[in-house]
């Protein structure tokens, strides 16, 4: 090995991460307002349409509109806080054939990338970790931004359709899909305001 | 065999519809008591089958009053007392209530439990109430009340219908069957 290569590695080591780091500072984070958003989903429970939610989750978002490539979503959701309406139901959905919270507390959606598909509309693809189960996954949303009170404010909307029993919810008699559908629709409406 | 009531007997409509009525309602209590010691996906398939049946009593039940709105109704025998005449005049009207009062009760009870209705999986039903604990409560306590009731009323027109075969010996059983001879 040379001299000249002994040195271009550190130096280009160096250059990458100011680049990163540059580009970084470029792209703003905001924080969830949880008191204003909403993370749903809703289900076909013998042949009729049923809404659920989770009250608890949180997000993390980076994003800058002219830089997608450093922008970065983060979903992390308290699937054990789930909540139908019906505490027999909730109760139900806990337990070991369905989400099994016992084991799995959490789900998580990590994007890897995020592309703009029109004016305002994006398509955030990552993998989606629940219940034990990693799936690739691509969640179409909306932003509309505003400034309130001085502050950048996104607000994020969109929803996707995943299959439950593609990340086994739903061992036991729950693989059939005669009493409850495999697909559910997963759908978002966060308030997003920029931390700095 | 004819379609038509007559003022002596029943048509082929209106005893199929009663005859499939009670074939239903058995169905239900069946589907009901089952329920009940159930969980799970069990107890929700077999809830959803009894809805669904329940709600099949509820549109036989309006086919069949309409049946006999625009039919003769086959008249009683003269020879009933007067008392007789009133039980069973009774017992008829609580029965034609009942099939349509615990359809709709159960209907009330899943609306206000939040767990919105289908028929058999092909098309759901609006809910009749908003989601509301207390009314689902109430609702479950007079639908099981009501169930009750049903099964009473029903003995004692068993009751009425076998006395007038087996003691008073007239056509009044006969006229409800398919196959039985009547002029």
């Amino acid at each position: 090995m040379n001299r000249h290569v002994r040195l271009a590695r550190p130096v280009a080591a160096l250059a990458l991460l100011l680049i990163a780091g540059a580009a970084g500072a470029a792209v703003p984070t905001y924080a969830l307002d949880a008191a204003k958003s909403k993370l749903e989903f809703s289900f076909v429970q013998a042949g009729a349409q049923n809404q659920g939610r989770f009250p608890k989750f949180a997000v993390g978002f980076s994003f800058a509109d002219d830089n997608l490539a450093t922008s970065h979503l983060e979903v992390t959701v308290d699937v054990a806080a789930l909540d139908t309406g019906d505490q027999e139901r909730d109760d139900t959905l806990r337990e070991a054939d369905l989400f099994n919270v016992a084991k799995f507390p959490q789900a998580h959606f990590g994007a890897t990338q995020i592309t703009k598909t029109a004016a305002g509309a994006y398509a955030a693809s990552g993998s989606l970790v629940l219940r034990g189960v990693t799936r690739a996954l691509q969640v179409p949303f909306t932003l509309k931004s505003a400034t309130e009170q001085g502050k950048q404010v996104l607000y994020m909307t969109g929803k996707t359709v995943i299959r439950r029993l593609d990340f086994g919810v739903g061992q036991g008699d729950w693989k059939s899909t005669e009493w409850v559908g495999n697909e559910v629709t997963v759908s978002f409406n966060l308030r997003l305001v920029a931390t700095g | 065999m004819q379609v038509r009531n007559t003022t002596a007997r029943w048509g082929s409509v209106a005893q199929f519809l009663h005859w499939l009525i009670v074939a239903l309602i058995i169905v239900q209590v069946i589907l009901a008591l089952r329920a009940e010691n159930l969980h799970g996906m069990a107890k929700l398939a077999m809830l959803a089958r009894h809805k669904s049946v329940g709600l099949t009593v509820l549109m036989l039940a309006v086919v069949r009053l309409s049946w006999r709105l625009i039919n003769p109704t086959p008249i009683l025998p003269s020879t009933l007392k007067p008392y007789e005449r009133r039980l069973a005049n009774f017992t008829h009207a609580a029965l034609y209530a009942l099939i349509f009062a615990l359809p709709i009760t159960g209907w009330i009870m899943t609306s206000a439990r939040g767990f919105p209705v289908s028929w058999f999986n092909l098309f759901q039903l609006p809910d009749l109430v908003a989601k509301n604990r207390q009314l689902y409560e109430t609702m479950q306590d007079t639908h099981e009340a009501l169930a009750w009731t049903l099964g009473a009323v029903a003995l004692l027109h068993l009751a009425g219908a076998l006395k007038h075969h087996f003691v008073l010996k007239d056509s009044v059983l006969r006229r409800m069957l398919p196959f039985s001879k009547i002029p």
